[in-house]
């Protein structure tokens, strides 16, 4: 994709056509990645803002209402405040991993936006392995935790980076398992394929949530596993302050805790996002079709849909956090194992045959072609 | 754990997940469940009996110190001089206003009710010191002397008319000073013990004592 836009480009604009496209390529990967990169951003200091003012709201308060109309700007002043804080790492912490753990977090959580299909054709990277590469990147979040939770030298950490190993490796299998049914509807792993495969229908009734009951059961069961992979409460029991101070990031401060702050929010949105794509039908706008449109306007229309159906997601699951109290461990892990894998597998069978005995059709479908 | 009973619990998370986000969305969404005070724009009005900050109205004093020795912190100092009319005269009331626990025993013991609770309640400073509220504006030493002065020429005064009657010996009038209470160090207010001028002979030439000791 990126080759096909550095072609168009050279052809568009003829003074470039002396520059190899090695070239051409690169200078557009850097652009699409830097574009990427500060929606993401842009994104997650918002969505702190929205957090705290949500949190207020549920408390009868009112929230950060100071800082620029509406207190908007709050989010630049606290990322001014972590830029300007000291970096302080711990005498008797290992330097390297405890610089190194930061790092990795942003990274697996930032990598995941490569293939987040955001419209018809505004996806970075429509990797034929999406679904596959968001949870193996996302993996690599668990590795940073870790390594915080273990060079931060302090107990309170490294509880706090075991808890979260436990849980994430816990949450995987239900993960997973809750998005397979989205990929045997499509036949394939790509995200751009699942989209497209729940087009039509009034662009609503197409949406793997209303395929069949199993999808319907299984939309839920991905969103209760990815809320606890992406560590919030009520499953945040890896940071639980009232037991844990902080969790693995107790002992980071500045713009180093600022990377984890970030992570967080940037997982919520990949998760919302893999959500709306694999079982809300995506970029696909009600009533349109977006891919019939002139490209702009579809581009447009459809990023805007997306953007709506998954930062609504975003929004639900702070309003989740304020509402539901943490989970104890052992309650966690009996949610994960006992509730969640067992179903997600009876789901995955039970659409694995609805797909066989009804040929691939889903009730809407079914319904449709009763009236012609 | 029967499969009902596994049925049972997961109906049972579903419903009190539900149950839960109900109220919170509608504390959400309903904006008179807003409860915040935007502080420094809107206040609360504080109650009729609120003890907010000492204030002493110095007309009304009568450096009579009751407050100086009830106040179990020792937050307000005193002093205080004899005047020409034998009436004590205020020289200073300092109230440390970052040490006192507003019981309000000071105001309950003033005999002239002079020493009231204000609402006020904001106060903050930069150094401590600032939170020695002065009630006296003018400097203890200028009122000091010149009450000394006062009381020099009415015993001056006393004493020409005494010569004048009869040659008894002139009366002085020394001006006692009553020092009391200590803000700084808390020691003891009562070092001077009052004395009270009697029509004493005046074998006395010095002039009246000057200024008390203000431990600071």
């Amino acid at each position: 994709m990126m080759e096909s836009l550095a072609v168009s480009l050279v052809n568009a604009v003829p003074a470039l056509s002396g520059v190899p496209l090695w070239t051409m390529t690169l200078l557009v990967m850097v652009v699409v990645a830097a574009v990427v990169l500060t929606f993401a951003l842009l994104y997650a200091g918002l969505a702190t803002y929205v957090e705290r003012k949500v949190a207020g709201d549920i408390q009868a308060r009112i929230g950060p209402n100071r800082v620029g109309p509406l207190g908007l700007l709050q989010f630049l002043a606290d990322g001014i405040k972590l830029l300007l804080k000291e970096d302080i790492i711990p005498a008797k912490a290992d330097r390297f991993l405890f610089a190194l753990a930061p790092y990795l977090v942003f990274i697996g959580s930032f990598a995941a936006f490569v293939v987040v299909p955001f419209g018809v054709g505004l996806i970075a990277s429509d990797l034929n392995i999406g679904v596959y590469y968001v949870m193996a990147i996302s993996s690599l979040v668990v590795v940073g935790v870790m390594l915080a939770g273990w060079s931060s030298n302090n107990k309170w950490a490294l509880l706090g980076g075991m808890r979260a190993a436990a849980q994430i490796v816990s949450y995987e299998v239900p993960v997973g398992m809750a998005l397979l049914p989205a990929v045997l509807i499509a036949g394939s792993l790509s995200l751009q394929d699942i989209v497209r495969s729940q087009g039509g229908l009034l662009g609503i009734f197409g949406w793997n949530l209303f395929h069949n009951p199993f999808t319907f059961v299984s939309f839920f069961l991905y969103y209760t596993a990815a809320l606890a992979e992406t560590n919030r409460t009520p499953f945040d029991i890896p940071e639980a302050e009232s037991e844990l101070v902080s969790g693995y990031h107790v002992e980071y401060s500045g713009i180093r805790f600022a990377f984890f702050f970030l992570a967080e929010y940037g997982d919520m949105f990949v998760v919302s996002a893999l959500a709306t794509a694999c079982f809300l039908g995506g970029w696909h706008v009600p009533f349109l079709d977006a891919e019939a449109l002139p490209v702009a306007w579809g581009n447009l229309f459809s990023l805007g849909v997306f953007l709506a159906k998954a930062l609504g997601l975003v929004l639900l699951m702070m309003w989740i956090r304020w509402t539901l109290p943490r989970l104890r461990v052992d309650q966690l892990m009996r949610m994960s194992w006992k509730y969640l894998v067992p179903i997600t597998f009876f789901n995955l069978l039970g659409v694995s045959l609805w797909l066989l005995v009804f040929h691939g059709k889903g009730i809407p479908r079914m319904i449709a072609s009763l009236f012609g | 754990m029967g499969l009902k009973g596994y049925l049972h619990d997961i109906w049972e998370a579903v419903a009190t997940t539900a149950k839960g986000m109900r109220i919170t969305a509608r504390y959400g969404v309903d904006p008179r469940e807003t409860i915040t005070l935007q502080y420094p724009e809107e206040r609360w009005e504080p109650s009729e009996r609120f003890r907010g900050f000492l204030h002493n109205d110095i007309k009304r004093c009568t450096s009579c110190t009751m407050c100086v020795k009830v106040c179990p912190v020792d937050c307000i100092s005193l002093e205080s001089v004899r005047g020409a009319d034998k009436k004590l005269v205020l020289a200073s009331y300092d109230i440390n206003i970052g040490r006192c626990m507003y019981c309000g025993l000071c105001v309950e013991v003033c005999p002239p009710k002079s020493l009231t609770h204000t609402s006020g309640y904001e106060k903050a400073t930069v150094t401590r010191g600032e939170l020695i509220l002065h009630f006296v504006p003018e400097d203890a030493e200028e009122i000091k002397a010149r009450v000394a002065k006062q009381v020099a020429e009415a015993a001056a005064k006393a004493e020409a008319e005494k010569s004048a009657k009869a040659e008894a010996p002139p009366m002085g009038w020394p001006a006692p000073v009553f020092a009391a209470g200590n803000p700084g160090a808390g020691a003891d207010a009562e070092k001077k013990p009052a004395q009270e001028p009697k029509g004493e002979p005046a074998n006395r030439e010095e002039p009246p004592k000057e200024g008390g000791e203000k431990a600071e």
